[in-house]
This record gives structure tokens, C-alpha cells and sequence, in this order.
């Protein structure tokens, strides 16, 4: 069975759309989404119903749980706390209702998935670096955890030693005896110079996963942004990828 | 078919109808009328109806049973006449399903001193449970764990989810059924899924300030809302 796995959409319709339409091309079986459908976008509303029409698990980002009002914004800079209270204002109830059914974490077969890190799924830390990387394997029972939240795709492989590496190639057949903690990259705001929008499919059967890059009418997503006066820095990343 | 009309906090909660010779009141979940509060005894009194008459007897409760405002043991009910046990008030209505005015509710009633002691006393376990919890409190009732939920966080989410801090259970319940916000001392909640899910007195609520003595409920599940530093 093929499934896909998405993440970090942040009310970017165009840029989901696209992906939706790649992963209906690839004969994808299940899709799960990871997490931050919301903040930094236009079109929260929208992604939230597409998420949840399509997607069979729905995990909540720190950018939904803040639209959610579930925490403080304290821990946020300052142009995504105010693209959270943008956002606020703009979830219709049906939005809210539909996000207070996603989760924080689930599992899949022998998968975890979570959109920050294992060990603390509701305190949204950043898997950067492989010292990170070996806390967080000792944090599931699995032997794939597919994460999400940092935007920039990352294999990070534990030997059978429990020695941990890092890396990054467009498609991987997995070793079934080793563990692996995979962050899926971001479709709605990629961060990893590549500006077109990411997400992964795997074969179940042979544990082989392939990074997908697909375009967008990134001119069309900015058109709207600068429309609704978003910072200029929220507009441009899109085009960079950064 | 005589009628009793519950009522807490001025607010009916429950119409209640029945063709038993016997109606029970008190906490648990047996009772044909379930007053699900603390300074209620399980099993706090009864009506017995015997043609027209109808009569209330207090099962040596521990905070009493009031019959317009005086304790009673055993008392023949009349017309309208107000029963109070701990913070609830039943009325009496002979002519059942009568669409009572809000005058004739007499929603607000006088407390002797006596009176007042009494549902204090009631009050005292809640105190105790504030103080020791040192602020205000949710407190698992009926479909709960029963737990004292100290309200010390910003926000405290209450549903089906498992990573919810208080959780709930019912039909179509949201993972995220509700939450309840802090803002200095006061406390709100607010109705986060699925539509008329939330409750507070009876009432289907999106957002509201709570009040010490509020009933939550959350699908099935029901909380009781104890205010700290009163």
C-alpha cells in the first residue's frame, strides 16, 4: 500500500491543491497529514476543509493549537503571532469544530506519527540535529516516527548500535532492521531553498519512500497575500524557499 | 398529572412528569430526580403521592430538605410550593406542564438566617476542596473520573481527545470538546466542537464567564465549577 504523508500546509490552498492533484497521480492509498494547517497563509478555511476531506489522520501544529487558543503566543516570533491572530479572526466555527477533531499525535502501522517531536508532542520542539534526533528516538516504541514542523526534509537513521546519522535523498529504500525518524518537509511554506511544495509517499511493502516536489502558482498565492497586506518576509519565503 | 419543576440557580434544569406513587430525589444516578451536587445525600428525600395529595419526606439528609423556606421532616405539598435541596429549587405544580410566569416562579427566594447556615454547611466540603486545591477547581461528577481538576493553566481543554488535560465522554463528542480560558482570576469557557455539546446550568453555551457553583457539562460527562479566592 502507498501512502502519502503531508505536513506544515499553512493555509496555502494553491500550493495544497497542487499536491492533492500530485498525490491523486500517484495511486496513493491513505494520506495523513501532519500538522499546521493554519498560520502564515491565506486561506485557513479552505485548507482545513480540504485536510479534513481528505486526509484519514489529522494531526494539530503549534500553529493550530495557537489559532485554537490552546496556548500562549509567547513562544512565537513576531510576524507569526500576528499571522495566528489574523487567523483567529478569520476561522469560521465550522473551521474551529473541524480542528478540534484533529489529533496530536496517532500511529500508523508500525509508524508514529507527530508533528513536532515524539517525546513532547504539545511542546513543539525542533528535531535540528542528530543530538536531538537520539533523545527523541528513545521517545517511541515504532520504527518509523514521521514528523513534521521545521520545514526541511531530514532522514535521520539509527544504527543498530543506536548510533544516529542524518540524511537526505529524493527517494530511500528503508532498512527494515534499522529505525528512523523522517521529517516529511513542508507543502505550504518549504524552508529548504526548494520553493516548490514537498510532502512524501511510502511503499508499505518495501519501506521505500520517495520526497515529492511539486509546482504552484506561487505568483497567485503572493497575489493574494500582499491583497490582505501580509508582511512583505511572509510573501517573499515563498518564492525562495527559505 | 402533578409536575416538578427543577430549578438551579433560577434556571430550570428539569421538567419532571412521572405516574409513580414514589419519586426519589437525591445524587446518585438512581434517583428518578438526580440533583448532582455535592450538598446533596444520595439518597436526600421522597414524594409520595396518593391521589391528590402529594407528601415530601426528608431521608434524615445531611443538609435538610426546605419546604418554602422552612426545614421539614414530612410535609403535604401544596400547589407551587418550593422545595430546596442544597442549591436547587423544586417547584410543586399541580396542574403539570403549566406554563409558569417568571413572577409566579418566585425565582428569588428570602433565606433566613437559618436557611442560609444550612446551605452554607453545604458549601463547606466545596470550600475545602478550594482551599486544599489552593484556586478554583473543576470537579468530576456524573460520566467523569471523579478527579479535583485544579484550573491553574492559561487554558485547560476538556474532550474525547487523549491529550486533553480534563477528559470527557460522549456521543459525537469533539477531540477538543471545550475550553476554559483564565484571564486574571475570572474563567470562561468556550465551545470549541461540535455544536450544543457544552453546557453550563442546562444551557447550550459557545462562550461564558463561569460562576462558582456552575454545572459544565461536556458530552455525558459532568463537572462542577469551584471558584477560588472567593
Amino acid at each position: 500500500m502507498k501512502i502519502a504523508l503531508i505536513s506544515d500546509v499553512h493555509s496555502n490552498l494553491e500550493a495544497l491543491e497542487a499536491v492533492l492533484r500530485d498525490i491523486e497521480k500517484e495511486g496513493v492509498e491513505k494520506i495523513h497529514f501532519l500538522g499546521d494547517a493554519v498560520g502564515y497563509g491565506i486561506n485557513p478555511n479552505k485548507c482545513i476543509k480540504l485536510l479534513s476531506k481528505h486526509c484519514d489522520i489529522k494531526l494539530l501544529g503549534n500553529h493550530d493549537y495557537a489559532a485554537l487558543g490552546l496556548i500562549s503566543l509567547e513562544g512565537f516570533n513576531k510576524v507569526a503571532k500576528a499571522s495566528v491572530e489574523w487567523t483567529q479572526t478569520k476561522l469560521k466555527k465550522k473551521s474551529i469544530e473541524k480542528l478540534a477533531d484533529f489529533e496530536l499525535n496517532s500511529t500508523f502501522l508500525d509508524y508514529a506519527l507527530v508533528h513536532a517531536s515524539p517525546g513532547t508532542p504539545d511542546e513543539w520542539n525542533y528535531i535540528l540535529g542528530i543530538d536531538q534526533a537520539t533523545e527523541e528516538f528513545a521517545c517511541f516504541s515504532q520504527s518509523i516516527c514521521f514528523v513534521g514542523h521545521s520545514h526541511i526534509p531530514t532522514v535521520y537513521t539509527e544504527e543498530t548500535d543506536g548510533t544516529v546519522s542524518s540524511s537526505l535523498s529524493s527517494s530511500m529504500e528503508l532498512d527494515q532492521n534499522l529505525r528512523y525518524i523522517i521529517n516529511i518537509g513542508s507543502v505550504g511554506q518549504p524552508r529548504d531553498n526548494d520553493p516548490r511544495a514537498c510532502y512524501l509517499t511510502i511503499d508499505t511493502e518495501n519501506s521505500k519512500i520517495d520526497y515529492r516536489r511539486v509546482e504552484y502558482d506561487i505568483n497567485k498565492t503572493q497575489a493574494k497575500m500582499r491583497k490582505e497586506m501580509f508582511p512583505d518576509f511572509l510573501v517573499e519565503r515563498l518564492a525562495v524557499g527559505r | 398529572m402533578p409536575e416538578i419543576i427543577v430549578k438551579y440557580e433560577d434556571k430550570v434544569i428539569e421538567r419532571v412528569v412521572s405516574e409513580k406513587k414514589r419519586m426519589s430525589i437525591g445524587r446518585t444516578s438512581d434517583n428518578d430526580i438526580i440533583l448532582d451536587n455535592r450538598g446533596v445525600s444520595r439518597k436526600h428525600a421522597q414524594i409520595e403521592f396518593n391521589g391528590e395529595a402529594a407528601v415530601i419526606i426528608d431521608n434524615e439528609s445531611l443538609n435538610g430538605t426546605f419546604v418554602n423556606n422552612r426545614k421539614i421532616n414530612e410535609e403535604i405539598l401544596n400547589d407551587r410550593d418550593v422545595i430546596t435541596i442544597g442549591k436547587y429549587n423544586l417547584e410543586y405544580n399541580t396542574e403539570g406542564q403549566r406554563e409558569t410566569s417568571q413572577a409566579g416562579l418566585d425565582g428569588t427566594m428570602i433565606l433566613n438566617t437559618k436557611k442560609q447556615k444550612e446551605l452554607i454547611a453545604g458549601d463547606k466540603l466545596e470550600k475545602e476542596i478550594v482551599q486544599r486545591m489552593g484556586g478554583s477547581v473543576l470537579l468530576g461528577e456524573e460520566n467523569s473520573d471523579f478527579s479535583e481538576y485544579q484550573l491553574d493553566r492559561d487554558v485547560t481543554t476538556i474532550g474525547k481527545a487523549k491529550f486533553v488535560h480534563i477528559h470527557a465522554s460522549g456521543f459525537f463528542l469533539s477531540g477538543i470538546q471545550a475550553k476554559i480560558v483564565k484571564e486574571g482570576n475570572q474563567f470562561h469557557i468556550v465551545n470549541l466542537g461540535r455544536k450544543g455539546k457544552t453546557k453550563v446550568n442546562g444551557e447550550v453555551v459557545e462562550n461564558l464567564n463561569l460562576k462558582n457553583g456552575d454545572i459544565i457539562q461536556v458530552g455525558k460527562s459532568v463537572f462542577r465549577y469551584l471558584e477560588g479566592n472567593r
